[in-house]
Order: C-alpha cells, then structure tokens, then sequence
C-alpha cells in the first residue's frame, strides 16, 4: 500500500520557500497591506509640503527623520498586523490544516510564515526607502555619502524584522487575530521603551530586546556611518533575539491543535 | 474484524479519548470518550452522527491536528501526527477556503510542492487530479469564482493529490447539490476501488450507505454501534431511503430540463 512516494522526507528549503512566496503573494492580495504601502510612501512624500513644519531643524534632516519616522512607526504597524492576519488567516479558513497535515514539519510552516512576512517587510522598507531617497536627492542631499542612509534603512528594517517574530511568538499560541496584534504590538511598545527601564522592580525588563538601538535618527544626525564593529555587535544582537523567538515560537506551535 | 497480524491496521483508534478546556477557567469538555475502532486498508468508513459527536475530532486526531487526552491514534501503525504517519494521510478540512487570489492549477501545484513530489511528478499529478476532479476547464480560474461543488472538488484532488494510503474527508458531501453529492461518491468509490483507505464524516445516511464498506455510528463522543451496512441496517436493508429517490426524482426532472 505504501510506497517510496510515502516515504517522510526531509527537512527541506524549497518548502520553507514555497510557504515564504504563498505567504507573499497572500500579502500582496490584501487591501489593507497595500494601503500600509500607498500610505507610507504618500506621507512620505507628504514630507516635502510639511518641511516648513520643521521646528527649527533644517530642511534636509527634517525630511530625513520624518521618512524614517514614517518607515519606522509605518513598518511597526504593519509587522504586527500583517504577521497576525497571514498567520490567522490560513488558520480559520483551515487551509493550514491542508498544509499542517502534510509531510510539512510545524517549523517549516512557521519559518515559511515568518520568511513571507520579512519579504514583505524587505518590500516595505525598499519601496519607502526608495521615495524618500527620491525625496531628499531632490532637495539636494548627496545619500551615497558614506552609506548612512542605507545604513539607517537597514537598522529599520531590523527592527521591523524583530517586531513581526515578536508578534509570530505571540500567534504560536494565541487564539485570535485581534489578541496577536494588540499583543505583537504591545511587545513592540514595550521593547521601544525598554531603554527608560532602568533598575528597580523594572530591571526584568532587560530581558527583553531594546528597539531603541535601532533608531537610526541619532546616525543621520551624525552624518557619518556608524562603526563597523558596533554594526556588527548589532547585527549579532539582532540575530540571537530572531532566532531566539523563532525557537520559542516553534516549540509552541508543535504543540498546537487545530 | 479479520486482519493478518503481519499488515498493520490502516486506522486504529484504542480507547482514544479527547476533551477540551473551552476557555482557561471552565471545565472541561468530552468530545470523544474511549473510542476503540479498527479499520483494515482499502476500506471506506463512514463516520455517522450528529452535530458534536465526535466525528470530526476522530479525523482531526487521524490528520494529526489534535492529540488524544488519553489512549492512541494510529495510522498504518504509525502514531498519528508522527511524520511517519503524514506522509501517508491526505485530509480535507470541513468547508475550507482556499486563496481566492490562486488559480486552481496553482494551488494545486503548490500543494504538490509541500508534499515533496519531483517537479516531474508534481506536474503529472496535477493534471491527473484536474481531470479526475472534473476541473480540467477550470484549472487556470481563480479560486475566487470557484462554486461550492468545484472548491470541494478542489478540496478533495489537494488531499488525494500524493495519492496518499489513507484519505481523510470532513463533511466532504457539505453544501453540496445532490449532483455534487453524486460526483463525490463517485470519486469515494474510485479512490476505493484504486486500494485506498478513505474515512469520511457525514450527516447523509443515504451517501455512506451506499458508499460504506463500513459505518460508525457515533453520538456524545461514544460509539454506539459499528460494522458493514448490512450488519447495521439487517432486516431494514430493504428498504431505499427516501431521500435517496427524492434525489433521484430531482436529477431526473433535471435532466429532463436539460
């Protein structure tokens, strides 16, 4: 009856990827992620027509930090929500248990889940980046100066990487959309505000990832790129908090019902 | 129930129980209590109840969706959930929703990739399952404008799709018109007569009647009786169910139309 066909195969790239481009495409199709986009990029450019707003800093720092503002708070909103919504929503139309009850091992899906959502976040932050490196080489910026704003683009979507793991631990065990995403969002307040813990009864805090680091305004004020060595410090950082919450997130979900 | 000992069961459910805590602080909730069946391979089971007897909860702990509370669920003596065992199960959920945004030769494509079939295989499969679904012509639209009957269709082809040993179906017969009905025991009785095992849950007598090799009649989480339809129905056998000649009359006067 059974045959090599029904042998289990192994854990395998190609259907994390698969996962990764359904969840993507999935995205892509959703009014409300495709509004996050039109809007960003809209305020965005918006920055041009608010620069006399600019409470005395000049011009070209002010619509510098109201794009990466916008990347920022824009990407934070959407992580939350978009990793709630793609997560859930194969949940409750039992199209995941189509998936899940397939030779798809559970960390497969949620990395799969996980990946389409940071291309989703990568597209975000490329397309705004993209408009307000527009915005500001028309006002006379030189960007390729040093890499700062790539830099700052990149500490940005750190970040949102971050948030949207936070709020896929969140979904691991969660039991609605609305819950994963006031939580996802929550966590993420909670981790940008890590850094005013300080000791006391809130030095449990410390636990948690700091956000604040990734703010790259302080690096565009300085004008220089950061050091390398810091970057890289950073970027370890950020790699053990994903993979930590990718781990716990996977052992939760193993022990999911459907 | 005769089975050599060398073959293992195709299902084995053994004093499996499953109860539910519906929310953190009430109690809980049985929704099967000491299920033991036993089904051999190539047989068709009909699981028969009413709402809340347990009847999906069986195929969700077959699927691997749910772990038993207490005693065991195995597939082809595999626990059931194990990656052993889902290799050699395709499920259909009850009512599923696939991505409306897929067309249903992508979706199936996509679900050829999860099951770990060569790209070689994948395509002939795909095609294979388009036709024998009778969705040939419409494998490139999208599964948006798909009717019930066609997404239940779709439904069935995803999970016989690896052409899988065990077939589990949910309500499969669920918002379908009595064509849909027949078009679905038509393909039960073909996946049968091809040596597969198939489990399907259903609240038409008539429909697992005449597809059944075996009947299970469950209510309040308990089986109240178990065996081959002439078992079952004994001296009632007879008698054609009403609705099944209601059915009849209607396609007749149907085609009649046409």
């Amino acid at each position: 009856m059974t045959d090599a066909r029904h042998n289990v195969p192994a854990a395998s790239l190609r259907r994390i990827r698969l996962i990764a481009r359904h969840t993507l495409g999935e995205a892509l199709h959703q009014r409300l992620i495709l509004l996050f986009g039109v809007t960003g990029a809209a305020l965005v450019l918006g920055s041009l027509w608010l620069r006399d707003f600019n409470f005395g800093g000049a011009e070209l720092k002010f619509i510098g930090d109201f794009g990466l503002g916008v990347i920022g708070l824009g990407g934070t909103l959407l992580a939350a929500l978009a990793t709630a919504h793609l997560f859930f929503g194969e949940i409750t139309s039992r199209a995941a248990a189509c998936v899940l009850t397939r030779p798809v091992r559970r960390w497969e899906y949620l990395i799969g889940k996980f990946a389409g959502v940071t291309a989703l976040l990568t597209l975000f932050v490329l397309t705004l980046a993209l408009v307000l490196a527009a915005v500001l080489a028309g006002r006379g910026a030189q960007l390729g100066a040093g890499g700062v704003f790539l830099q700052a683009c990149a500490l940005q979507w750190m970040k949102l990487t971050l948030v949207a793991a936070m709020t896929m631990l969140v979904c691991s065990y969660a039991g609605s959309v609305l819950f994963a995403s006031c939580a996802g969002l929550l966590l993420a307040l909670a981790a940008q505000l890590r850094g005013f813990s300080g000791g006391g009864n809130w030095s449990w805090l410390r636990v948690w990832p700091e956000l604040g680091l990734f703010d790259a305004e302080a690096l565009l004020a300085a004008g220089h790129p950061a050091a390398a060595a810091w970057l890289l410090r950073l970027a370890a950082y950020w790699a053990a908090y994903l993979l930590l919450f990718v781990v716990i997130a996977s052992h939760a979900f193993k022990r999911r019902e459907f | 129930m005769i089975q050599s000992t060398e073959a293992p069961w195709a299902v084995e459910f053994a004093g499996f129980a499953k109860s539910y805590r519906p929310t953190w602080t009430g109690r809980r909730l049985s929704a099967v209590e000491s299920l033991t069946l036993r089904l051999a391979p190539g047989q068709v089971l009909g699981l028969l109840g009413p709402n809340g007897s347990g009847k999906s909860t069986a195929l969700k702990a077959l699927a691997g969706l749910i772990m038993p509370t207490r005693g065991t669920c195995r597939v082809f003596g595999h626990a059931a959930g194990s990656d052993a065992a889902r290799a050699l199960v395709g499920y259909l959920p009850e009512s599923p929703q696939f991505s409306p945004h897929l067309t249903g030769r992508e979706f199936l494509e996509y679900c050829a990739g999860l099951s770990a079939l060569a790209p070689a295989e994948a395509a002939r499969r795909v095609d294979e399952m388009l036709q024998w679904s009778g969705l040939g012509a419409a494998a490139r639209q999208r599964l948006g404008t798909y009717s019930k009957g066609m997404g239940q269709r779709l439904g069935l082809a995803q999970a016989v799709l690896h052409d899988p040993p065990l077939v589990l179906l949910d309500e499969p017969a669920s918002g379908l018109d009595p064509q849909g009905r027949l078009d679905l025991n038509r393909l039960i009785r073909d996946l049968a007569a091809r040596g597969r095992t198939v489990v399907f849950s259903s609240h038409l007598l008539a429909q697992a009647e005449e597809v059944c090799d075996r009947l299970a009649l469950l209510g309040q989480g308990r089986l109240l009786a178990e065996g081959t339809p002439a078992e079952l129905l004994g001296a009632r056998r007879p008698a054609a169910p009403a609705p099944s000649r209601l059915e009849q009359l209607y396609l007749e006067k149907l085609r009649e139309n046409d």
